[in-house]
C-alpha cells in the first residue's frame, strides 16, 4: 500500500512538470491560426481567441522550459553540471 | 469558444474577488502584522489616525515595505535584550550604565513587552544605585547578594573593592604607596566613563518604564531603526541608537574578490576538463585582508584549529550539497562536524555559508515556478528515488518511507546554527545553479577548480540559533 502511495505521488510530481505543456498543446490546437484564418471570411478573429492562443503559447513554451529545467536539475544531481 | 467562456468568466471573477479580498483595510495594530506596526510606531511613520486615513492599497504597500526591516529590527532588539540581561562583567557594567538611554528601554518595551522592559529597567536601576553606593562606601554582603543575578562574581568583587581602590589612588596622589584590595582590577570601574551615576537619573528608569505608554497613540522614537545588526556584544553595550553598519543582503564572496592564494594559488589550480570540478573552503578572518582558500577539507580543518577563538568572520563551504549534507569534494560536512570544526572559532555574528544545493529546508509555499520545480525535483530525487532503491534492496516499506520522509527536507543550515550559537548559518532552499559550472563555460573561464562559487542562482535562507534571519 505504501509502495502504491509513493508511486502515485511520484507520478503526480512528474506529471506536474508536464501539465503546463499538455494544457498549452490543447489550447494551441483549440485556437489554431489556420482555423481562424479559414473562418476569417465568416467571422473575424476575436480578442478571446487571441488570448486563448497566447495562453496556449505561454503554457506550451513555459512547460518546455520547465521540463528542460528539471533535466538540468537532474544532471546537477548526478554531478554532471 | 462558447464552452471556454464560462471558464474565462469564472477565472476573471475569482481573480477580481481575491484582489478585492486582499485589499481590505488592515486595522491599526493588527496582530497578523504586529512587527510592522511596532516598526511604524518606533519610526513614527504612522499614527492610528494616519493609518486609518490611508487607502487599503497604501496600507498594503506600507506593510510590504516594512516587513523586512521590522523583522530585522525585532531580531536586533531580541539580541540586544538577551545580551543586556546576561550577567555583566565590570566592563559591561560600565558600558551599560553609561550608555543606556531611555530610548533603549522604550524600544525593549515596545518590541518585547512590559515585563521584559521592567526587568531591564530594574537591573539598570539596581546596578546604578550599587555603583553609586560603591563609590561612597563598601558594599555589604546583602548588597552583593542582590547583585548576584545581574553581575558576574568578578564584577561584584570589583564593585566591593571600588571604595578601597579609590582611596588608594587618592593616597598615591598624596605620596603614599597604593594599597587595598583590588587596586588593579578595579581600575576599570574607577575610570567610569559616564557622568556621576547619581546624575544619570538611575532612579527614574523604573518610573520611566511604569509611566510609559507605547500603545501607539504616542509614537516611540527610540533608535528609529538605526540599530546596527548584531550589536549584542557587551562591549558595545547599549548601542541601540548607534549608526547602522550593514552588509548588503545576498552578498556572496565572488570570484572577483580575488581569493587569496593561501593554499591554492590562482592560476595554477586549473584543470583541462570541459566540466567543472569546483569545490573548496574559503575562510575570512578578522584582521586579514585576504581570505584563505583550501581545496582539501582536512587542510582547512587543520588551519581552523590553529586560528584564534572568535576570529572567523565568514566561512564558505562550496561544492555539491544535499539535504543535511555539504560535500566539499571528497570531504563531507554535516551539522555535527561543522559544529565541532568551528566551535569557538566563529566571531560573534560570523557567517557560515553552505554554497551547495538543498542545504536548507524547502521552506514555505511559493509562487515562483522555478522554486516550485526545484522543490518537486528535490522530493523526487531525495524521497521517491531512494525509497524505491531501498525497496528493491529489500528494505521494508514503512522503514524506507520513515527514513526518507525524515531526511529529504533536512535543514543543514538550521541544524548547524543550533550547534554554533550566535553565528549566522546560511544554505540554499533550492538547487543552486552556478553559471560558471556549466560544461564548456567552465573551460572558457578556466575555473574548473574554483574554490568559491561566485554567483549562485538559488533561494538562500539563513538561521541564527535555529531561527531564520535575513539572508547575509
Amino acid at each position: 500500500m505504501i509502495d502504491l502511495e509513493v508511486a502515485i505521488e511520484a507520478l503526480l510530481l512528474l506529471g506536474v512538470s508536464f501539465a503546463p505543456l499538455a494544457a498549452g498543446i490543447i489550447l494551441r490546437r483549440k485556437f489554431r491560426p489556420a482555423d481562424a484564418a479559414g473562418s476569417a471570411a465568416a467571422a473575424p478573429v476575436t480578442g478571446a481567441q487571441k488570448m486563448g492562443r497566447l495562453a496556449g503559447n505561454i503554457l506550451f513554451w513555459g512547460g518546455i522550459l520547465g521540463i528542460l529545467f528539471m533535466i538540468v536539475l537532474f544532471l546537477h544531481f548526478k554531478g554532471k553540471i | 469558444m462558447k464552452t471556454l467562456r464560462p471558464l474565462f468568466i469564472f477565472l476573471s471573477l475569482a481573480l477580481a474577488g481575491s484582489y478585492a479580498f486582499a485589499l481590505e483595510p488592515v486595522p491599526w495594530n493588527n496582530k497578523d502584522h504586529a512587527a510592522e506596526f511596532k516598526y511604524f510606531q518606533e519610526s513614527a511613520a504612522f499614527t492610528a489616525e494616519g493609518w486609518a486615513a490611508l487607502i487599503p492599497e497604501g496600507q498594503e504597500r506600507a506593510l510590504q515595505a516594512a516587513k523586512q526591516p521590522a523583522l530585522e529590527r525585532q531580531e536586533a532588539i531580541k539580541a540586544y535584550y538577551s545580551a543586556a540581561m546576561a550577567k555583566w562583567s565590570s566592563t559591561a557594567l560600565r558600558d551599560y550604565t553609561a550608555k543606556t538611554k531611555e530610548a533603549d528601554i522604550k524600544a525593549v518595551h515596545l518590541w518585547l513587552g512590559k515585563e521584559k522592559a521592567a526587568d531591564f529597567s530594574r537591573k539598570l536601576a539596581l546596578t546604578h544605585s550599587a555603583l553609586k553606593k560603591a563609590r561612597a562606601e563598601r558594599l555589604s554582603d546583602k548588597d552583593a547578594l542582590a547583585l548576584e543575578p545581574y553581575l558576574l562574581p568578578e564584577a561584584i568583587a570589583d564593585l566591593r573593592a571600588l571604595k578601597a581602590a579609590s582611596e588608594a589612588l587618592n593616597n598615591r596622589s598624596s605620596g603614599e604607596a597604593p594599597k587595598g584590595p583590588g587596586s588593579r582590577s578595579t581600575a576599570a570601574l574607577d575610570k567610569f566613563a559616564g557622568p556621576d551615576p547619581s546624575k544619570l537619573g538611575a532612579d527614574s528608569f523604573a518610573k520611566l518604564y511604569d509611566n510609559m505608554s507605547a500603545s501607539g497613540a504616542d509614537p516611540v522614537v527610540a533608535g528609529r531603526g538605526q540599530y546596527a545588526a548584531g550589536a549584542a556584544r557587551p562591549g558595545a553595550a547599549a548601542q541601540l541608537t548607534a549608526p547602522a553598519t550593514r552588509t548588503p543582503a545576498f552578498a556572496m564572496p565572488g570570484v572577483k574578490s580575488a581569493p587569496a592564494a593561501a593554499t591554492v594559488p590562482t592560476g595554477t589550480a586549473k584543470s583541462g576538463g570541459l566540466t567543472s570540478d569546483a569545490y573548496g573552503i574559503t575562510i575570512y578572518t578578522s584582521g586579514a585582508q585576504q581570505p584563505q582558500t583550501f581545496r582539501k577539507g582536512e587542510d582547512a580543518v587543520a588551519a581552523i584549529r590553529r586560528m584564534p577563538d572568535g576570529s572567523i568572520t565568514r566561512i564558505v563551504f562550496y561544492g555539491h550539497g544535499g539535504p543535511g549534507l555539504q560535500a566539499v569534494g571528497p570531504f563531507d560536512v554535516d551539522a555535527e562536524s561543522a559544529g565541532i570544526m568551528l566551535k569557538g572559532k566563529m566571531a560573534r555574528g560570523g557567517v557560515v555559508q553552505f554554497a551547495g544545493c538543498n542545504t536548507s529546508s524547502v521552506g514555505g509555499p511559493t509562487l515562483n515556478p522555478a522554486v516550485g520545480l526545484s522543490i518537486l525535483a528535490r522530493r523526487l530525487l531525495y524521497f521517491s528515488l531512494p525509497y524505491f532503491q531501498d525497496r528493491f534492496g529489500g528494505t521494508p516499506s514503512d522503514e524506507a518511507r520513515q527514513q526518507w520522509s525524515r531526511t529529504w527536507n533536512a535543514d543543514l543550515a538550521r541544524d548547524t546554527s543550533l550547534n554554533l550559537r550566535g553565528s549566522v548559518v546560511c544554505g540554499y532552499r533550492t538547487f543552486g545553479l552556478v553559471p560558471g559550472r556549466l560544461p564548456g563555460v567552465t573551460a572558457i573561464i578556466g575555473n574548473q577548480e574554483a574554490t568559491t562559487p561566485g554567483y549562485v542562482a538559488g533561494k538562500k535562507a539563513c538561521y541564527q540559533d535555529g531561527r531564520e534571519v535575513p539572508a547575509q
